[in-house]
């Protein structure tokens, strides 16, 4: 009964149950019955909105995100890792979109040619040293609440990205993505959980980024990188390096 | 739970704006208050189309409610007007 949008549901429908037969019947008045009208199809509207809203609390869901970024951030920083993490889509691992943070920074990556078992230290590349720490991030994790895999076009990575962080999350206003060449500019308006300059997020970029990493990545089905990550004036610009 | 309060305050303006708006014109017709706001409600539900998907169900849900009345007085109109009665 605590839920706002039930409250606000069951007033509105109570006062034009009883606001439209009163304007109608006893005041004569059509505008005053619309209005109870109004309300009625309004407050049945806010009561289908309050059966739809999580069923964990918004502290419990900011907790459990904690927890699972200290420990991953105590894994970076127990190894030393500072390398910016690779986002990889689900074709290249077993069916589950994850990032890796390479133990060595090199430049060129040959990429083995199979799938990339999933296992937290593994190979990616030809090279000897091409070893990483495969992680699961905020991004992968969103991956399964689109309902199609996004195409290639700037219009549909925004799109779903639009989708997932402000229709399904809702935590930013608005999402716009250019791509110039291999990078994609993105910016995020009314960012809720925005970059902070600590080492997960160094690594691996703040939630927002990550999703947007990661959605990138699936539609392009090319590895991604967070080449750059700043806040300024309700607004976030993340830049992607798209992978050969 | 910010874009469901922009939804819910879009419906509140658009209804209140309509009804008044009728009102100054002097319509005194019931059927055409309430077919003008389940278009002004189907038009803003499409326009919220980022919504998560167990909220756009319940819309649905709403919205074909609203559009098989809205129906009904349609047709019950037209039928007025060829009848002739």
């Amino acid at each position: 009964m605590s839920n706002p949008y039930r409250i606000l549901g069951l007033g509105l429908c109570l006062v034009g149950a009883i606001f439209a037969p009163v304007s109608y019947f006893i005041l004569n008045s059509v505008p005053l019955t619309a209005v109870g009208i109004s309300a009625i199809m309004i407050g049945f509207t806010s009561i289908a909105l309050a059966n739809t809203r999580p069923y964990i609390s918004p502290e419990a869901c900011q907790l459990i995100l904690k927890t699972g970024m200290e420990n991953t951030a105590a894994l970076l920083e127990e190894l030393g890792l500072r390398n910016k993490a690779i986002y990889l889509p689900s074709a290249m691992r077993d069916g589950h979109p994850q990032a890796l943070v390479p133990l060595t920074d090199g430049e060129d990556i040959q990429w083995v040619k199979t799938k990339i078992p999933g296992r937290l230290i593994v190979r990616y590349g030809a090279n000897p040293g091409d070893m990483a720490i495969s992680v699961t991030t905020p991004g992968s994790m969103n991956i399964d609440l689109l309902e199609t895999k996004p195409g290639p076009t700037s219009g549909e990575i925004e799109a779903a990205a639009t989708y997932i962080l402000t229709g399904v999350l809702d935590i930013a206003d608005s999402v716009t993505v250019s791509q110039v060449g291999a990078r994609l500019e993105v910016e995020v308006s009314g960012a809720r959980l925005y970059y902070e300059d600590i080492w997960y997020y160094r690594c691996l970029g703040s939630p927002v980024a990550s999703i947007v990493a990661a959605v990138s990545s699936e539609a392009l089905g090319k590895p991604v990188r967070i080449s750059e990550e700043s806040y300024s004036k309700g607004k976030s610009r993340i830049t992607l390096e798209v992978l050969p | 739970m910010r874009i469901y309060n922009k939804y819910i305050v879009s419906l509140i303006l658009a209804s209140g704006l309509i009804n008044i708006s009728l009102a100054f014109l002097g319509q005194n017709d019931l059927v055409i208050y309430f077919i003008i706001n389940v278009i002004a409600y189907l038009v803003i539900t499409l326009l919220y189309a980022y919504l998560n998907p167990r909220a756009r169900r319940a819309l649905n849900t709403i919205s074909i409610v609203l559009l098989a009345g809205f129906l009904v007085l349609v047709s019950l109109k037209a039928m007025r007007i060829v009848t002739g009665r």
